[in-house]
């Protein structure tokens, strides 16, 4: 029986560029600022990266299709590369196909790369997109605040929540991750908000306002990967290791059966239960220190708090009110800032979320260093809760 | 069994503009039209065309209608497609069966009621559905866009138990050009109105009444109601030509619903079938370009079918829409600026469509035999339990929804924001994630129950088509 990915493969290296509006550059040059910085980190040459992987999901409008946007923009000695799309998980699943190389034998030393390019469109909100040429003869043209906004309304349905209620505990978590995008020089919106302020915001999808919304923004981030046995030799003694790494995709249970009510995200339950078996955690809530998980709207927050096991079922609200998820709390929840404050380069996302855990875990997290974390957790959530791919990983301290 | 009329049904849509709102807007260029504005006119949603007005007439006709449908015939000036055949939309729509023969009738205001002249005066054992529906564009400030409004009516002839015989009818045609529209033109040139009325009317119309009552072996006089879309002045004056009382013409629901063009004879038949008594005879009129008349006595069996199948209960499930604007921007009369992501591309894979041309055109999803779910779209395997080819197809344009979700989305494109959709929840375990209409901001909760309703799904602009699907709505009021 597989044993699953845990400790197998190390994080030597991690890189991350600005996120912003960022109109100097393009995804080359994100890409270079991104690597440039891992390749320091890992202190190995260029030429010793075997294979790559790309995560991009916006071909269209920025980079175009296949490996070729990072092979031409690192300049790579023609090694492997392969492009790889899972809607807002991209970026992890680039990391999971370079983990997984490793793992294999395959290679010693690969990349993850995940980068996007949003602010090329020339409008606000993400770029308008086919959903193939089947679906958008009969699936509404839906935004993903539109899509998301449908929680809140099933939730506070199910649960009898007031949406005065629920909206209150949504801007207490905009509110949180605006204060931890504060200490953070990488985010995109470095600026505090008051909790009327995200409850007054001009209504953009029923009943998520402006400030529910995280930031449209580019950027990139990547990881170098290589085995334990290979950490060990280069001379790494602590190193993050890969503890799990879970993907759930839609099956058509939710939109298309009475089996699903609208207000969890189904794919999020199965994604962390497989995650914490592969990691071997039990009490999740206990066990795990921090967490980066998909904030793409604040109610997605909310509920996915339940959905990883560390609310209870109908108590996000509660747990949320009582700070748990604050800077201060048990398990601290976005504490870069999040996709509220790093905006949502879909590609890059799930690294970024990675390169935060990498420097918390290694305790180089500056103003915003949680004290001594062993573990923690990303968790993205593609396309919308009616239809989606849901990833969750857990990466930790492992003495090489 | 006698051939006759078998049912009827008819349908507006429930936007209403008051008059003076137009003329408010307009009439600083054009003052002489301060004297239309009275009462209001129906306007079709952004999502509304002659295709979608008929497909609602025609569930009204069909509610109750067991008979198997042999031909289906749709009469408008205002055809979207010039070649894809209508009719055949409107078919698929109502789920007729693949052997059903279908007709697009045009090039008149008269295609509504020479039809019924001709269905009147061929009896036959084929059942035959006759739709006429009219959204007739106008431009803004002219009397037209003050006069028109939009619906659709039909009535569904074939042997059987009639509501209505046909005594008698008949047609002429004169090439009197009191308005006309070139087919490359987006708007009806109008003459004079004096000259229509006294060329026109006075003359063409008692030709083709006095034919067809000929035809029927009756005395005018032995008419109780006459059906003549025209205002009460050409009223009056033809009633006086034709010596019989102008009060027994019936309403030409002007102040309510304004002139659906090709489709407003029938319209104005089924208001008046919907109060007639049983041994009525009502004389329909048809005028442009000649006149049609025909002579049609009720039955017993029209009780059966009052009072929902006629325009009553649309006369009552009104919305009022109080912007001249809004009027323009619905109608793509005004080009507003939407934004960027009003750009986007609707192109159609018509290969794609044609494989799933039922599912998209009948909202045809599948009902497993393994398991009983229901389901949308329909897939090789089931949603529920798995097995492979299960499944049968099953509409569900039907049924009747309940909303489990839903939001109003003011960042998503769409002519008449907010973009209201939702996940639906059907009997048997269908589930739908879809794109609401008709309803106001604020009007929808979790728990309503909707109806489903064949729409416009979206316009690609650039290739001039047009994609339809079906989408939730209100439920109006029965008539009581």
């Amino acid at each position: 029986m597989a044993k699953g990915i845990k400790d197998k493969v190390a994080i030597i290296g991690m890189g991350c560029s600005r996120f912003g509006e960022r109109w100097d550059c393009g995804p080359e040059e994100l890409i270079l600022e991104a690597f440039i910085e891992a390749l320091a980190d890992a202190k190995i040459a260029r030429e010793e990266i075997e294979m790559a992987w790309l995560g991009l999901f916006y071909q269209e409008q920025s980079a175009g299709k296949s490996a070729l946007p990072l092979s031409l923009a690192l300049r790579l000695p023609n090694i492997p590369v392969t492009r790889v799309e899972n809607l807002c998980a991209t970026g992890t699943e680039a990391l999971r196909g370079a983990v997984y190389a490793v793992a294999a034998g395959a290679c010693d030393i690969a990349l993850a790369m995940g980068v996007e390019k949003l602010k090329d469109t020339g409008y606000g909100g993400l770029p308008e997109r086919t959903k193939g040429t089947f679906d958008d003869l009969w699936l509404p043209n839906a935004t993903a605040p539109g899509a998301f906004a449908q929680l809140a309304g099933a939730y506070a349905a199910k649960h009898h929540v007031d949406m005065q209620d629920l909206k209150r505990a949504m801007a207490h978590i905009s509110v949180k991750s605006h204060a931890n995008g504060m200490l953070n020089p990488k985010a995109h919106l470095r600026k505090e908000i008051t909790e009327d302020e995200a409850l007054n915001a001009g209504m953009v999808a029923y009943p998520l306002g402006l400030m529910d919304c995280c930031g449209v923004s580019d950027g990139a981030a990547c990881a170098i990967v290589t085995s334990v046995e290979k950490a060990r030799e280069m001379g790494y003694t602590e190193v993050v290791t890969v503890k799990a790494m879970q993907l759930a995709p839609s099956n058509g249970f939710e939109m298309s059966s009475t089996g699903w009510d609208g207000s969890y995200l189904h794919t999020t339950r199965i994604a962390a239960q497989r995650a914490y078996a592969e990691a071997g955690i039990k009490d999740p809530r206990k066990e795990i220190n921090l967490m980066e998980v998909h904030d793409c709207f604040s109610v997605t927050e909310l509920v996915v708090m339940e959905d990883l096991g560390m609310s209870a079922e109908g108590g996000a609200i509660k747990d949320v009110m009582d700070g748990v998820f604050d800077r201060d709390g048990a398990v601290p929840c976005q504490i870069d800032g999040g996709l509220k404050c790093f905006g949502h380069p879909i590609g890059a996302t799930g690294l970024r979320m990675a390169y935060e855990l990498y420097l918390q875990l290694l305790g180089r997290a500056g103003q915003r260093q949680l004290p001594s974390p062993s573990i923690g957790l990303t968790h993205n959530l593609g396309g919308h809760p009616f239809r989606n791919v849901a990833s969750v990983s857990v990466l930790g301290l492992h003495s090489a | 069994m006698s051939y006759g009329i078998l049912s009827y049904g008819a349908y507006v849509p429930s936007f209403r503009l008051a008059r003076s709102v137009i003329a408010d807007a307009v009439s600083w260029a054009v003052p002489g039209i301060k004297g239309l504005a009275k009462g209001e006119r129906a306007v079709a949603n952004w999502d509304e065309d002659s295709i979608t007005l008929a497909v609602e007439a025609g569930r009204n006709c069909l509610a109750g209608f067991t008979q198997p449908l042999d031909h289906l015939q749709l009469a408008s000036t205002t055809l979207p497609f010039a070649d894809r055949s209508n009719s055949g939309v409107v078919g698929d729509a109502l789920l007729c069966p693949p052997d059903l023969t279908t007709e697009d009738l045009g090039g008149s205001r008269r295609a509504g009621s020479s039809a019924l002249v001709r269905l009147g005066l061929t009896a036959s054992t084929r059942t035959t559905l006759l739709l006429a529906a009219d959204c007739r564009e106008t431009k803004p400030g002219s009397t037209q866009e003050m006069n028109y409004g939009h619906g659709a009516a039909g009535f569904v002839f074939g042997t059987g138990e009639p509501i209505a015989v046909v005594k008698g009818a008949a047609s002429i045609h004169e090439d009197m050009i009191d308005q006309y529209r070139a087919t490359d033109g987006d708007y009806d040139y109008a003459l004079e109105e004096r000259w229509i009325r006294e060329e026109g009317y006075n003359k063409l119309v008692p030709r083709a009444v006095h034919a067809a009552t000929q035809n029927a072996g009756l005395e005018l006089s032995e008419i109780h109601r006459f059906v003549m879309p025209a205002a009460v002045a050409i009223v009056k004056g033809v009633a006086k030509i034709l010596k019989v009382d102008a009060a027994l013409f019936v309403d030409p629901l002007t102040t309510q619903v304004g002139d659906c063009g090709a489709a407003h004879p029938l319209l104005m038949l089924a208001q008046a079938l919907e109060t007639a008594v049983p041994g009525e005879k009502i004389l329909v009129i048809g005028f442009g370009q000649g006149a049609d008349a025909i002579v049609l006595e009720t039955t017993a069996r029209l009780a059966d079918l009052q009072p929902t199948h006629g325009p009553g209960r649309y006369l009552k499930a009104r919305r009022v829409l109080d912007n001249y604007t809004k009027f323009l921007a619905l109608r793509n009369q005004l080009d507003l600026d939407f934004g960027l992501r009003a750009e986007r591309d609707n192109r159609t894979a018509q290969s794609v469509f044609y494989r799933r041309r039922k599912d998209i055109t009948g909202m045809v999803g599948g009902r497993c035999k393994s398991c009983n779910t229901l389901q949308y779209p329909r897939a090789q395997l089931c949603v529920k339990c798995g097995e492979i080819d299960t499944q049968e197809g099953e509409s569900l344009s039907g049924l009747i929804g309940r909303v489990k979700s839903y939001t109003e989305d003011w960042l998503a494109y769409t002519p008449l924001p907010p973009y209201i959709y939702g996940n639906v929840e059907f009997a048997d375990g269908a589930n739908c994630m879809l794109e609401f209409t008709d309803f106001e901001p604020g009007q929808v909760k979790i728990g309503n129950a909707v109806r489903m309703v064949f729409r416009i799904k979206d316009f690609d602009r650039r290739r001039h088509f047009r994609r339809y699907f079906w989408k939730p709505a209100p439920i109006p009021a029965a008539a009581d």
